[in-house]
């Protein structure tokens, strides 16, 4: 008798259900060592409800047919020397900071679902996180041959995996996943699954890919179009992982919300700088980062929470913050750049007079008000030869890690600071967000590997700026760094264009 | 231009505009599929098409592949029918889901009667015996009123000859107000079905809750007059909605059958009775009721709802507070055109409440 065809249900419950097995000689708590510190009970993993089911087979075949358009589309991207399409050389900075700040996190996200993939008592989640980890694998092998391009043409792109691991801005991507890394598994998929990919993945996708096809950026779009086509199953691991957890339990409720409160915070601080590359990077605009915080957020995220609410969990603390915010955070981080844009490792510049009026329209309760008079001051100075960068090291908010640059909300002139004691020392906050983060778990943020800090204390090499960021950081000081007026970057691209 | 989409496997009939998605069509008539980025980039919501054809939209290459492409699927969140569609979409079929089909019929009235105020009782008889599940729904015709009008089925299916329907008069309603004030006895309809996937789920033993509201009674009413005559044992507890006293109707049956019955409970519950009720019973929301009568803690129960989207709404949290979720909650959402689109942004968190 011939073998029944198996449908996909029952073919994926015997990749995943029927390898696992009963622990009849070994201590399954020994087995499983992470999985009851964190709080969280699980009283039947039966119940998980598979987000995806998809069998290797097909995974093999779907991937490798995904992975030859995409490299057709590089070849031809670099045989065509597509990087002449972009709409300016300025627009290839925020390709830089994708990465030297993203990429890097792909690769974190790789190595930490196969760490929970590991750790799970229920082999239905063990295997979406070991299959989520491949996918990270390919996002980041794709993104670095996508940029290799233009690494050939343009500054900044050489030392990514150092430069991720050493430079202060870039602290701030790689401490929101070593904190998440460092966490228990149940936090490690609230943190990355739920409330980054499923809550927060569109702010950060939406805008890079629309970005890149509104600049000429074909290898970017691609890449992205390619990546998001894997986030089916990121995004429905992250919805079965929240509906999971507070369903097993009603002790887990309270657990998930307080997670739920630090990586909403932490993610928002994280895209502050997805915020300034939609609203001043990006030469074509998509649309403003208001514009997207509306649509992502406050509408789709508005409706999940609605939902969310039936299991007795509210909105992320300090979300009433965040509606201020984005109004705000993009000049303000944008700022922030323009001032240490000596120490960074990609160019910096006063937006345009046909920008400034793009942003007076986008923010016209803010930017007329608040933030035009600064840029109007900074092309004054900059026109009497008086471009300035701020020579003194900022102080970094001990949480989120950067530099404490943002206002009180209410008040924009005025810069937030809070401050906790802990244990004889002071650590400072950019935000009553960062701060009741670090009240919550003192013991783990008084660890942070804040930049501003390690310099002083010596950690980072050289007795002055330039040393660190030379030795250090490895930047090539006069073409990674500094504004783009004046840089190579700027001087190769009006060769090519044949302008002087 | 309309076109009709046969989900499958559950048989499910979605009206599609010209122009709409399937997805979008799916989601507002409250047939759930699978969807994620609703924009044609993760390929969540990927179903094959079996019969008829449809513009694949602006589904990415990657979401998509080609030879998914060749093989006939689509993406629902960006797919167009270009005629009548039938699709497979990887969803469950409830084990207890019997499938009888869908037929046409005609049927005479042979009795209508005023149950409240606002609610007409009107009873049928078929010209061929009706097969269906206690708690379905069929479409019925109505003259000179575009499109057909879905009404379930209150009587138990133990007589298929007969259908009998509890219909809410809708203030402005063509189709309600063309059934209060105009149809008599000796009238003919035409009338499908049956349709639905609101049946009790009898091979789950735990012990069921109604909560009904409005003509909401009649698909429970059905359920728990076929769970009786099957000699069911479980504990079955009904809580029925009503402004006041005349509109909680058949109040006597449902009174006589608990006294009957010591398996089942009825508990209405009135939110503005007059002072002429002189009500002694519970005064609030029937969401309410069923939380006082089981202190807030539901669990080990399945439950099933039917009424008006604000009922169910806050049904559907009273019973999720109380520990029980979505896999044990059905329900059946009457809308009427005074609800309008339900155009509220959807999350994809939960799939059928």
């Amino acid at each position: 008798m011939s073998a029944k065809k198996l449908n996909l249900k029952d073919k994926y419950r015997l990749l995943t259900r029927d390898l696992d097995w009963e622990y009849s000689y070994a201590d399954r708590k020994k087995a499983f060592p992470y999985e009851e510190f964190e709080g969280i009970k699980i009283t039947d993993w039966s119940k998980w409800e598979d987000p995806f089911r998809l069998t290797m087979d097909a995974y093999w075949k779907y991937q490798a047919e995904k992975e030859k358009k995409l490299y057709a589309i590089f070849d031809a991207f670099a045989q065509n020397n597509g990087h002449l399409n972009v709409t300016d050389a300025r627009y290839v900075n925020a390709i830089k900071i994708f990465l030297t700040g993203v990429s890097p996190l792909e690769y974190q996200a790789y190595q930490g679902y196969a760490h929970v993939g590991r750790q799970f008592g229920g082999a239905g989640a063990r295997v979406a996180c070991q299959m989520q980890s491949i996918d990270e694998l390919r996002h980041v092998q794709t993104q670095i041959h996508a940029m290799s391009h233009y690494n050939k043409y343009f500054d900044g792109f050489q030392d990514w995996t150092h430069m991720h691991d050493r430079v202060w801005y870039l602290s701030v991507p790689k401490s929101f996943f070593d904190d998440a890394r460092s966490a228990g598994p149940f936090e490690f998929l609230i943190a990355i699954s739920f409330s980054f990919e499923y809550v927060l993945t569109n702010l950060l996708f939406v805008p890079f890919m629309s970005g890149a096809a509104h600049n000429g950026d074909m290898a970017t779009c691609t890449f992205g179009f390619s990546a998001q086509s894997d986030e089916a199953r990121h995004m429905t691991l992250g919805l079965e992982i929240i509906k999971f957890l507070l369903e097993q339990h009603e002790d887990n409720v309270p657990i998930v919300q307080k997670w739920i409160d630090k990586w909403f915070w932490r993610g928002t601080r994280l895209l502050s700088i997805v915020a300034m590359m939609m609203d001043y990077m990006l030469p074509n605009k998509v649309m403003s980062w208001k514009e997207a915080w509306e649509v992502y957020f406050e509408e789709a995220g508005g409706a999940l929470f609605k939902d969310l609410a039936r299991y007795g969990i509210r909105m992320p603390k300090f979300v009433e913050t965040t509606e201020k915010e984005k109004e705000h955070i993009s000049h303000q981080a944008w700022w922030i750049f323009y001032n240490y844009g000596h120490a960074a490792g990609f160019h910096t510049w006063i937006p345009s007079d046909e920008e400034m009026d793009w942003l007076s329209e986008k923010y016209p309760d803010t930017f007329d008000k608040y933030y035009r008079p600064r840029w109007e001051l900074a092309k004054k100075m900059e026109a009497e030869g008086k471009r300035f960068y701020s020579q003194a090291l900022p102080q970094l908010c001990t949480t989120c890690q950067i530099p404490m640059g943002f206002t009180e909300m209410d008040d924009p002139t005025q810069i937030a600071y809070r401050s906790s004691d802990y244990e004889g020392e002071k650590y400072h906050f950019c935000s009553d967000g960062c701060k009741h983060i670090f009240d919550q778990e003192p013991e783990k943020y008084v660890q942070s590997w804040l930049p501003v800090h390690q310099i002083y204390q010596g950690n980072c090499g050289g007795a002055s700026v330039e040393e660190v960021l030379r030795d250090y950081y490895k930047l090539n000081l006069g073409a990674d760094n500094l504004d783009i007026k004046g840089s190579p970057d700027e001087q190769r691209w009006k060769e090519w264009k044949g302008v002087a | 231009m309309t076109y009709e989409v046969t989900v499958e496997p559950t048989g499910d009939v979605i009206e599609v505009e010209e122009g709409q998605t399937i997805l979008d069509a799916a989601l507002r008539q409250g047939v759930w599929l699978p969807f994620a980025c609703g924009h044609g980039t993760c390929g969540t919501c990927k179903v094959q098409v079996v019969e008829g054809d449809a513009d694949l939209g602006n589904a990415s290459p990657f979401a998509l592949m080609d030879v998914e492409r060749d093989e006939g699927k689509v993406l629902a969140c960006c797919a167009i029918p270009e005629s009548d569609l039938v699709i497979e979409a990887d969803i469950d079929v409830d084990p207890d889901f019997e499938g009888y089909s869908v037929e046409d019929f005609t049927a005479r009235v042979i009795s209508t009667v005023d149950l409240s105020p606002t609610i007409k009782g009107i009873t049928l008889k078929l010209d061929n015996p009706i097969t269906f599940q206690a708690g379905q729904y069929i479409n019925l015709e109505i003259p000179g009123v575009q499109g057909s009008r879905a009404f379930s089925i209150a009587n138990s299916p133990s007589d298929p000859s007969i259908v009998e329907l509890h219909v809410r008069l809708v203030p402005g309603g063509a189709a309600t107000t063309w059934l209060h004030e105009t149809l008599k006895e000796g009238d003919e309809l035409s009338l499908s079905g049956p349709y639905g996937q609101f049946f009790v789920r009898k091979s789950d033993v735990k012990d069921v809750i109604f909560i009904a509201g409005g003509s909401g009674l009649s698909s429970p009413q059905s359920m728990i007059l076929d769970l009786l005559e099957q000699g069911d044992t479980r504990q079955i507890y009904l809580f029925q909605g009503a402004r006041n006293v005349a509109e909680l109707y058949n109040r006597v049956l449902l009174t006589e059958l608990a006294e009957k019955h010591s398996n089942f409970h009825y508990i209405p519950a009135l939110n503005a009775p007059t002072a002429e009720d002189q009500w002694q019973g519970f005064t609030g929301y029937v969401h309410e009721a069923a939380i006082d009568h089981f202190d807030g803690k539901f669990t080990g129960h399945k439950a099933y709802l039917c009424g008006p989207p604000p009922m169910i709404d806050s049904a559907i949290s009273a019973l999720m507070q109380g520990r029980v979720f979505e896999a044990d909650i059905h329900m059946e959402k009457f809308l009427t055109a005074a609800d309008g689109a339900d155009s509220e942004t959807r999350s994809a968190l939960f799939k059928r409440i």
